[in-house]
């Protein structure tokens, strides 16, 4: 007994020791960010390695000259923007197109089913050029817009095919029990299906809404004029100006860490799984 | 309250043929159970039914009428299925209600109809509770419910007591039996026991691969099954079945098995010496004197269930299963004399059963 006790405890504490030395890899620098960021140019030129917080002097003032001086409180609306939108189309389109693919039967269904995920294995940065001499040529650069439709193709395949598994796991006798009980295609969808696929829907959404937020490549590709970056494209527009100023570097990735951090704890709660509970015999 | 009328329904999925020219007619408050081995389509007919599988050939009318190009919910049918299906995410009285709000039925009227139900079901205190918190029974009656507060044509029943244990099923069957009188519905009702078809069935349809064997009183089905696979799928324990020939003797007709010879009285047939196969019931053999000459079989082992015996006994090179009461003490090596009556006997001759004793096929109910 005791030594089995002993092995526990044993177990316990390299659970315990090896959570937190993940949690401070993967901390650390979010740490150093928001730390860095509260700090004046002066202070950190001063002790560029102080790692210490006092909360009596934290200064705001970074983030007050990169909203308002450097243009990021519109590249926030930009983000925002192009991310809503694309989560809101990604979200309709995937319901839609991955209850098509599970459910109805028509000639080349499992044809489309499976190319959904063939167009993702194309690499971003083998799209890139040509996209953008097309795109230029046809003059469409240079426009948010633009942007949503580059990232709809590429969230639009993880999206459908997340949605498409997560739609097989319902039973298709409640949807048979909705079309008896009244329901039309769109209302099975709408009153069944969608508040049984809330944690996919909301997985969906969190992907989505990290890749629009987080997306580089193509920002920095295809946006020239200042007043369309978002942010991610600001921040490195920042960092690459010439009077470097860390703190303000540090309160611009703050502003691009933050949402993403929000929206997780904000839907984590619904990736739950397990909403049939109950439907079926048990 | 509706009548159903199936004309040569035929379904393929893919090379497999899963219907085969069905028809069947379901009077105004009749309660038809379809039965059969699983595979057998049986399902699929009561999906066609209801309008979720739509069929190549044939068609399904409802009150006279072709219900083909109906949705499921233009057809005003209500079907329970197998694993209930309740919705996960509404409360047990939103479940029962859902079919009238998806109609726009006022408000308080589902109020009223939904409690109705609820009584009738004996489930009123559990109309706030979501199915995750129900036991398998509950769901069950809530899937009931759910069928039963519209007040449909047609009921459509998928094997709703299979997943409830025996004794749960027991009383729920005759529960069924009293709400069908009560209501007088026209009910579709599948299973793959029969001792549901025969028990909850007005009319019992036996269907096999696809196709339709028997349509009948449960009482006709098992005094005259019309083939070998009904005769050996309806009855516990099964039919005794034995292949071989007639022969006529003076005056009388014996049929030769492997190893055994049986009176079989006065039938007269046309055909000749071919193979064909007699059937006998556990229940129509009696031990003891009487045939002439006598049937001799040796016990081999006794199945006690408690109200009654089986036994298992060894006739000629065949076997074969004799019920007997209680009572009877036999011993396992024991060779007894056996007795059976001519007219209990069936013929089938290619599978198909032969009209015997002359006139004993018209039913009465």
């Amino acid at each position: 007994m005791s030594r089995e006790r002993l092995e526990k405890t044993i177990i316990q504490i390299l659970r315990v020791m090896g959570l937190l030395v993940f949690i401070a890899i993967v901390a650390f620098p979010f740490y150093w960010m928001m730390v860095s960021s509260f700090r004046s140019l002066g202070e950190i030129l001063l002790k560029p390695a102080n790692l210490g917080l006092d909360i009596r002097k934290i200064n705001l003032h970074a983030y007050y000259e990169v909203l308002f001086q450097h243009g990021f409180l519109r590249y926030i609306c930009n983000s925002v923007y192009v991310s809503v939108v694309t989560v809101v189309l990604s979200v309709t389109l995937a319901t839609v197109g991955g209850y098509a693919v599970t459910r109805l039967r028509f000639r080349g269904r499992e044809f489309m089913s499976y190319s959904i995920l063939l167009i993702y294995m194309f690499p971003a940065i083998v799209l890139v050029i040509p996209l953008y001499v097309m795109f230029s040529r046809m003059g469409f650069r240079d426009s948010i817009n633009l942007l949503i439709l580059v990232y709809l193709a590429q969230t639009l395949p993880v999206a459908l095919y997340m949605l498409r598994s997560y739609f097989q796991t319902l039973p298709p006798e409640i949807e048979h029990a909705g079309l008896i009980d009244g329901c039309s295609r769109f209302s099975v969808i709408w009153r069944i299906i969608i508040p049984l696929s809330a944690p996919g829907l909301a997985s969906v959404a969190l992907y989505t809404f990290m890749i629009a937020w987080n997306e580089f490549l193509f920002a920095f590709m295809f946006l020239d004029t200042p007043e369309k970056f978002t942010l991610s494209r600001g921040v490195v527009q920042l960092a690459g100006s010439v009077h470097l100023s860390k703190q303000l570097v540090m309160a611009a990735s703050v502003m691009v860490t933050l949402p993403i951090l929000v929206f997780f704890l904000l839907f984590e709660r619904y990736l739950v799984r397990g909403l049939t509970a109950g439907a079926m015999k048990g | 309250m509706a009548s159903l009328t199936l004309k040569a329904i035929t379904k393929r999925f893919g090379q497999i043929l899963a219907l085969h020219g069905v028809d069947l007619h379901v009077d105004h408050g009749e309660f038809c159970v379809l039965v059969g081995p699983s595979g057998c389509g049986k399902s699929t007919l009561l999906n066609i039914i209801a309008g979720l599988i739509q069929q190549d050939e044939g068609s399904v009318l409802i009150d006279g009428q072709s219900v083909d190009r109906l949705a499921p919910r233009e057809r005003d049918v209500a079907m329970v299925f197998q694993n209930y299906a309740l919705y996960p995410h509404m409360t047990v009285a939103q479940n029962l209600g859902f079919g009238l709000r998806m109609r726009d039925v006022p408000k308080q009227i589902i109020r009223e109809q939904v409690l109705e139900t609820a009584r009738i079901l004996g489930i009123e205190d559990l109309l706030d509770r979501k199915p995750r918190g129900l036991s398998g029974g509950q769901r069950q009656r809530v899937a009931m419910g759910r069928a039963l507060v519209r007040r449909p044509r047609l009921f459509l029943l998928d094997e709703p007591l299979s997943n409830l244990d025996a004794r749960l099923r027991a009383s729920v069957r005759l529960e069924l039996r009293h709400l069908h009188r009560e209501i007088q519905s026209t009910i579709v009702y599948v299973t793959h026991d029969q001792v549901e078809a025969m028990t909850l069935g007005d009319k019992v349809v036996v269907m096999r691969r696809g196709k339709v064997h028997q349509i009948g009183w449960p009482e006709t089905i098992y005094a005259h099954p019309a083939d070998t696979f009904v005769a050996t799928f309806i009855g516990s324990p099964e039919m005794n079945l034995y292949r071989g020939r007639l022969l006529h003797k003076d005056d009388r007709t014996h049929f030769q098995g492997a190893g055994f010879s049986l009176d079989i009285g006065g039938l007269q047939l046309n055909l000749g010496e071919s193979e064909l196969e007699v059937g006998i019931r556990p229940e129509d053999i009696a031990i003891g004197h009487g045939g002439t000459p006598a049937l001799k079989a040796k016990i081999e082992m006794i199945s006690d269930i408690g109200s009654e015996k089986y036994i298992h006994a060894r006739l000629g090179q065949e076997s074969m299963t004799i019920r007997a009461p209680r009572e009877a003490a036999f011993q396992p090596g024991q060779v007894v004399p056996l007795t059976v009556d001519p007219d209990r006997v069936h013929i089938f001759h290619e599978g198909r059963r032969i009209s015997w004793p002359a006139g004993s096929c018209s039913s009465s109910k």
